[in-house]
């Protein structure tokens, strides 16, 4: 568990970051938005003590970062910047090896440890070990940069626009993969973006920055349903609002009783999808599947539509 | 490569060096005849230099090297072809030496002249833009110096050359031609070495702290821009004041003359292409890079050591390469304020107008330039290679 009190950094008379308050509990992923400038790197960047602090303090599982010295708390904590910068001059191998090098491990339990990573990354360590950064996609780096950073096994994960360097389809993809990990792992993230897609989709509770401020920290329902301010409403998108709040809600929330004809949908499934399957098949209602393709009921236009609306 | 011309497929380069050996062949003399080592000499072209089927063999070689060198693509063919040129005229001109010197006359000198260093450039361009085309490997270059630099010496102790004139001026001067040797090396190396010391530290420096650096390039660039016989000059009054005024310093050998101003003076101009190197090298280290290895906790001293220093290698050996090659050429200026090394040879040769002995000091300065070059461009190369 993370707590942030009273978080302050002044370079000269400017504030960057001004008095944040916030709590992630352990194994959640919470997404620092904001527009640029508005302070969220800084944020972050206090955590690991990269920047230090003008005011407040940041307790990790109840101790002080300020009692560790920064070497060995940046050692348990991992770290995710745009851009990755893996280390040009090392093989794949050896850049997820940083950090377990630093602690002294030994050489088979390092390798044991990167290979590990890499298929859990998928990416055969045959093919992949000895490669150097430059032989890789986008794609291929940005997994090395989240393997090294979970390399001795942190309890922490910071995040810094991890997915901004790639396009839009490896990036859903490596999104998906992250998620996938950390319910795996349970490894705590604050990720920090100015995309409210991936806000949305990642995060467990949200925290909106605007002008070296915390704006708001809530779930992503709570951020759509009860702005705390404007700035957040436009921030969420007024538009993309319904369509937001029903792919955070799950397809039993609208399960009714009874069959449908056509292509069943998975009950794991959210709401968003389902709507988008019932527009473009043409019907009214769809069966709903369990996992093993069990029918457990169906699914209408109307049923979900209610979903789209913040509760009376 | 380009298939579609028509005509004979000339190649340029070839083109040019097939032209420049039949100008040495045709035009000018292959070595000069002089009846003593001070007075002007005669050129002797190649049919009278060596024995009339010798003077053919060669002349038909060159020829058909120069003819290789327009017509033949394979840089291989190319290559063999100069390596056979250069293995015919080495010889031949210690031959023509023999020669062409009349029995029981030691005051008459023969030296190479105009014809055979022009085809000695041409046969060198030709197999340098071979090897370039080859494309060959760091090790593979140096093997190939290694080769060469071994092939003269062999030439050197076989006594081939022994005839020539700058061979017979070094015969009279062996013993001191191998202690300027020593001393030229000292200067040039033992001044780099310094620069090492101080620059890289200093480039470090000038990175880290931001204020120091425009003043610390600008002092060493006014440095650079001090003309060498000017710079030995001005170090002579105080080194000398130093001495006189300190019995350590003079103890040390500190003196307004000889090594310790030369020293003193090639250390300077070393220092800017070294830290300036050091500067650029380290800031072309990637931000994201560096901010990557603070974040997961490296310290100041593992992220210079693991990530700066190797990242920025190829450039800051660029600079040790200007460095070198630079400080081995202006060692010579140093035996102006009686500092040794070949320029030792070079001096001595302006004043007795003797040019064999300007050449016996000139030749091997050349030649360590070159291979000091070849040898820091495979280094620099190789640790791009691991970075």
């Amino acid at each position: 568990m993370i707590e942030i009190e009273h978080l302050t950094r002044r370079y000269g008379s400017t504030v960057v970051v001004d008095d944040v308050s916030l709590r992630v509990e352990e194994g959640a992923i919470a997404v620092v938005v904001g527009t640029s400038g508005a302070g969220k790197s800084t944020l972050l960047r206090m955590i690991n003590r990269l920047v230090e602090p003008s005011a407040g303090r940041v307790l990790i599982d109840g101790q002080d970062t300020r009692t560790v010295p920064e070497d060995e708390l940046r050692h348990r904590i991992g770290y995710v910047i745009q851009g990755y910068g893996l280390f040009p001059h090392r093989t794949v191998a050896e850049n997820i090896a940083t950090v377990p090098r630093l602690l002294g491990w030994g050489s088979k339990r390092i390798a044991a440890r990167v290979n590990e990573l890499l298929d859990l990354f998928q990416l055969d360590p045959a093919e992949f070990a000895r490669k150097f950064p430059h032989q890789l996609s986008g794609g291929q780096q940005q997994r090395v940069g989240v393997a090294r950073a979970l390399a001795a096994r942190p309890a922490l994960l910071l995040m810094d626009e991890p997915f901004g360097a790639l396009d839009a389809v490896i990036r859903a993809k490596a999104q998906e993969d992250l998620l996938a990990i950390q319910r795996r792992l349970g490894t705590t993230i604050v990720l920090v973006t100015h995309d409210m897609n991936e806000a949305f989709q990642l995060g467990d509770r949200i925290a909106v920055m605007d002008q070296a401020r915390l704006l708001q920290y809530a779930t992503p329902t709570e951020l759509l349903t009860r702005p705390a301010e404007d700035f957040v409403e436009r921030l969420v998108g007024t538009v993309e609002r319904p369509f937001r709040l029903l792919s955070l809600t799950g397809v039993q929330a609208a399960l009714e009783p009874g069959g449908a004809e056509g292509e069943p949908i998975a009950l794991s499934d959210n709401l968003q999808n389902a709507l988008s399957q019932l527009v473009w098949s043409g019907r009214e209602s769809l069966p709903v599947a369990d996992p093993n393709g069990v029918i457990v009921g169906r699914i209408s236009v109307g049923g979900i539509l209610a979903h789209g609306r913040p509760p009376a | 490569m380009r298939p579609l011309r028509s005509g004979l497929p000339l190649d340029p380069l070839g083109s040019v060096i097939a032209i420049l050996i039949g100008v040495a062949l045709l035009a000018a003399p292959f070595v000069t005849y002089r009846a003593n080592r001070i007075v002007s000499g005669e050129g002797r072209m190649l049919a009278e230099a060596l024995p009339v089927l010798v003077a053919a063999a060669v002349f038909a070689v060159a020829f058909g090297a120069g003819l290789a060198a327009a017509l033949i693509r394979n840089p291989l063919a190319r290559l063999a072809a100069a390596l056979v040129g250069l293995a015919a005229i080495f010889p031949a001109v210690g031959l023509s030496a023999v020669f062409l010197t009349p029995s029981g006359n030691s005051f008459a000198r023969i030296s190479p002249s105009v014809g055979f260093w022009l085809l000695t450039l041409s046969f060198a361009l030709l197999a340098a833009d071979s090897l370039t085309r080859l494309r060959l490997g760091p090790w593979a270059r140096l093997a190939a110096l290694a080769t060469a630099f071994g092939a003269v010496a062999l030439l050197l102790l076989s006594g081939a050359w022994d005839g020539l004139s700058i061979l017979k001026e070094y015969a009279t001067r062996s013993d001191s031609f191998w202690r300027e040797a020593r001393q030229h090396l000292f200067l040039a190396l033992g001044s780099l070495a310094a620069a090492c010391l101080v620059g890289l530290p200093l480039g470090m420096l000038c990175h880290r702290v931001r204020a120091l650096r425009a003043g610390i390039l600008q002092a060493l660039n006014v440095i650079q821009t001090i003309p060498s016989i000017a710079l030995f000059g001005l170090l002579m009054v105080p080194l000398g004041t130093l001495a006189a005024a300190s019995p350590l310093a003079a103890g040390l050998g500190i003196r307004g003359i000889g090594a310790a101003p030369a020293l003193l003076a090639l250390f300077l101009y070393s220092l800017l292409p070294i830290v300036a190197n050091t500067v650029l090298g380290l800031n072309q280290v990637p931000a994201v890079v560096v901010d990557a290895a603070r974040g997961m906790g490296l310290s100041a001293r593992q992220r210079l050591v693991q990530i700066e220093i190797p990242l920025s290698l190829p450039i800051i050996l660029a600079g040790i390469r200007i460095v070198l090659v630079q400080n081995l050429g202006l060692a010579t200026v140093a035996a102006l304020i009686g500092g040794g090394g070949f320029g030792t040879f070079v001096f001595q040769g302006i004043g007795q107008s003797a040019i064999d002995l300007v050449l016996l000091g000139a030749i091997p300065t050349v030649a360590l330039s070159f291979a000091a070059a070849i040898i820091l461009d495979a280094a620099t190369e190789l640790a791009k290679g691991s970075a």
